[in-house]
């Protein structure tokens, strides 16, 4: 079967599952930003005990695959009383996973940041919260943004693993293609299409985002 | 000897070189000087194919270097394997990052006769220790760069250069890079090869020095050579007027 | 705990590490090939290799994995998810190496690229006694970042059903459901596996450090 046909044929069934593929992605990128930032918080403000704990929290999560956290949450929390439909178990584990590095990557972009402006800020009076708020975040979101693009990327990538738990984003729907019609050239290579232009896209938001906010 | 004939050469659209004559008798020394960007650096990379250049030839002991014209009159560029015959016969010393970080001080010395030379390990290793013994430094011969000061730096990399036994050393500024008290000790060893009678081509900003050394100073402005003469003549009794802001500038 | 899952997962993890030695020793053979690519003269070949290594990175490695795996009936090759997988692995981790050691070479002072051309050395005494020394000691980092994520990416190809830590592990809880016990012990021997390579890591990094080479780069 040709492509054209193939992707006439098909086509609204891809975009279901681009769909999904974007909103897990988008949820869980969101989620990870704001769950890694709070542990940035955490490590700068609870002294030794507080940056220890995240540091544990991000050595687990760095040296164990994405699978991993993926099947316990999906297999035990309807064991625990917490029935979640799928998307929530499989977003939750990305979440969890990505804003481990999130917080290395913004641990990065804070000691970049000149030591003198936090005597700066102390020295008008700005309470800790505050200094947090208006000075340390904004530059240290900015001074990221690279970095975050690339780990935005990653997680992109990572929910083709949520096929494993019947989430049908575009791998699921590129499997369930393949062993209705048994075209599995077709299926698998608009799908990896798709996520090249998915990535792509990514990169260039991130670019264009990173070009406009940057001050120097 | 080296003649160097019309040399011409752009960077794109930008003409770096235009038509460059100089010629350099065996023994002397011509240290080449100006303003940033005026060409003297690339002139010294052209000499030993650093650079390709559009225009022009450069000529050691008669024979032609770098390009060839074809029996049809085309001008093509000589093989790698001549080309590396013919650097060998150059040595150069930069700014900076001249030395081999995972080499001893011995082996970057060794390196160019063990490999490029096909020297005996014996042969190579007793001429090292020669070289290195004449530029002060055989005490540091197993020592690493990154233990070295950056003056014996530059001295380790003169005895490499002259471990190939070439016919001509060209130094790229060799000072420059270097803290004041570290500056001596280099052009100390450059003053002992005088005796050896070895052409040289020096780029440098430190006139004093081009003073005692050079036999004739080579002043160059947007490409070419403005004015040649010998050192009295070139700092002392300027003609040129841009020679004469350049030297008020720099004293 | 089920009895027999420890000597299960253990299994399981000896594969894992089989499949990540594999995919790293075949992928270091492929990036040094596809980092020449990198640097060739002819532009055709360039952009070959920047194609190879956006797609690559830029598909999911389960996708390559499943097209690899269903299309392998099609082409006639009786072979099964191991060779399937590894060698999808192999593809995986030799783009991701190769952009390593362009980095690496990229890295290279231009001094002492053109003191080594100037010294007339020949092109293998370039690449065995300046090229290769130097590339290794600033690539070591981020090879062992990548040996890392290789033994991580194994855990993929449990979808394809290639046996290994995982699938080891997804089969001892569909049977038995000890979920916190058996997935946490398989967090561990992963964990055991890529903090161990980090560790080997630095200490190979602070044994070519102590032979003077100090880091210094441009």
């Amino acid at each position: 079967m040709n492509f054209g046909r193939w992707v006439a044929i098909y086509g609204p069934t891809y975009l279901t599952a681009l769909g999904w593929t974007a909103v897990t992605a988008v949820g869980a990128a969101c989620g990870a930003l704001i769950w890694g930032c709070a542990l940035l918080l955490i490590r700068l403000s609870a002294g030794r005990w507080g940056a220890r704990g995240v540091d544990a929290y991000v050595q687990l999560f760095r040296n164990t695959p994405v699978l991993l956290p993926i099947y316990l949450i999906y297999f035990a929390f309807p064991m625990i009383g917490l029935p979640w439909p799928a998307v929530v178990c499989g977003g939750l584990a990305l979440i969890l996973q990505n804003a481990a590095y999130i917080s290395e990557i913004l641990r990065g972009s804070v000691n970049a940041i000149d030591r003198v402006q936090f005597d700066a800020a102390r020295s008008i009076g700005l309470a800790p919260w505050s200094t947090f708020r208006k000075v340390v975040l904004p530059q240290v979101l900015v001074y990221s943004i690279p970095a975050l693009g690339n780990q935005t990327v990653l997680l992109l990538k990572d929910t083709s693993l949520l096929s494993a738990i019947s989430i049908t984003e575009l791998t699921m729907q590129a499997k369930l293609l393949t062993e209705q019609t048994g075209a599995a050239y077709e299926a698998f290579i608009v799908v990896a299409l798709l996520y090249l232009l998915l990535v792509s896209g990514t990169e260039v938001l991130f670019r264009v985002t990173h070009r406009a906010v940057r001050w120097r | 000897m080296i003649v160097v004939r019309g040399l011409q050469k752009s960077f794109g659209t930008a003409r770096v070189l235009r038509g460059i004559d100089l010629d350099i008798a065996d023994g002397e020394v011509v240290a080449l000087i100006g303003r940033s960007g005026c060409g003297k650096t690339t002139l010294l990379r052209c000499i030993n194919f650093l650079e390709e250049y559009e225009t022009g030839e450069i000529r050691l002991d008669g024979e032609d270097l770098w390009y060839r014209a074809t029996p049809d009159g085309v001008r093509r560029r000589v093989s790698e394997v001549e080309a590396r015959r013919m650097r060998q016969q150059m040595g150069i010393v930069f700014q900076q990052y001249n030395l081999f970080p995972h080499m001893t001080v011995l082996d970057n010395v060794l390196l160019g006769p063990r490999f490029a030379q096909r020297v005996s390990t014996a042969e190579a290793e007793a001429l090292g220790r020669r070289l290195l013994a004449r530029v002060g430094l055989e005490a540091k011969m197993s020592a690493y760069p990154a233990q070295l000061s950056g003056g014996q730096q530059q001295r380790v990399a003169i005895a490499r250069a002259l471990a190939m036994r070439p016919k001509v050393l060209l130094l790229d500024e060799i000072t420059s890079a270097l803290d004041p008290e570290l500056v001596g000790e280099v052009e100390d060893v450059i003053r002992s090869l005088l005796s050896d009678r070895i052409m040289m081509v020096l780029v440098t900003h430190a006139l004093g020095f081009a003073r005692e050394v050079a036999h004739r100073i080579a002043y160059l402005a947007e490409g070419a050579i403005v004015e040649l003469g010998s050192p009295a003549d070139i700092l002392d009794r300027p003609k040129d007027p841009g020679l004469k802001e350049f030297l008020r500038r720099v004293r | 705990m089920p009895p027999g899952s420890l000597a299960l997962l253990a299994q399981g993890a000896a594969v894992s590490l089989l499949l990540a030695a594999v995919a790293i020793v075949g992928g270091t053979l492929l990036a040094v090939l596809l980092a020449a690519l990198a640097f060739s003269r002819f532009a055709v070949v360039r952009a070959a290799y920047r194609v190879y290594v956006y797609v690559v990175r830029g598909t999911p490695l389960l996708v390559l994995a499943l097209l690899v795996f269903y299309a392998m009936p099609a082409l006639d090759l009786r072979t099964g998810p191991y060779i399937a997988g590894t060698l999808v692995l192999i593809v995986y981790t030799g783009a991701l190496l190769a952009e390593v050691f362009r980095g690496g070479v990229l890295a290279i002072p231009r001094p002492q690229w053109e003191s080594a051309r100037s010294l007339g050395l020949p092109p293998l005494a370039m690449f065995r006694k300046i090229v290769a020394p130097l590339v290794t000691r600033y690539t070591l980092p981020p090879y062992v970042n990548v040996c890392v994520m290789t033994v991580k990416a194994s855990s993929v190809l449990s979808i394809i059903s290639v046996w290994e830590l995982t699938l080891a592990a997804r089969e001892i809880i569909e049977r038995t459901f000890a979920v916190f016990t058996i997935l946490g012990l398989a967090a561990a021997f992963y964990f055991v596996m890529c903090f161990g390579i980090d560790r080997l890591g630095r200490l190979f990094e602070r044994h070519l450090a102590l032979k003077g080479f100090a880091g210094e780069r441009a």
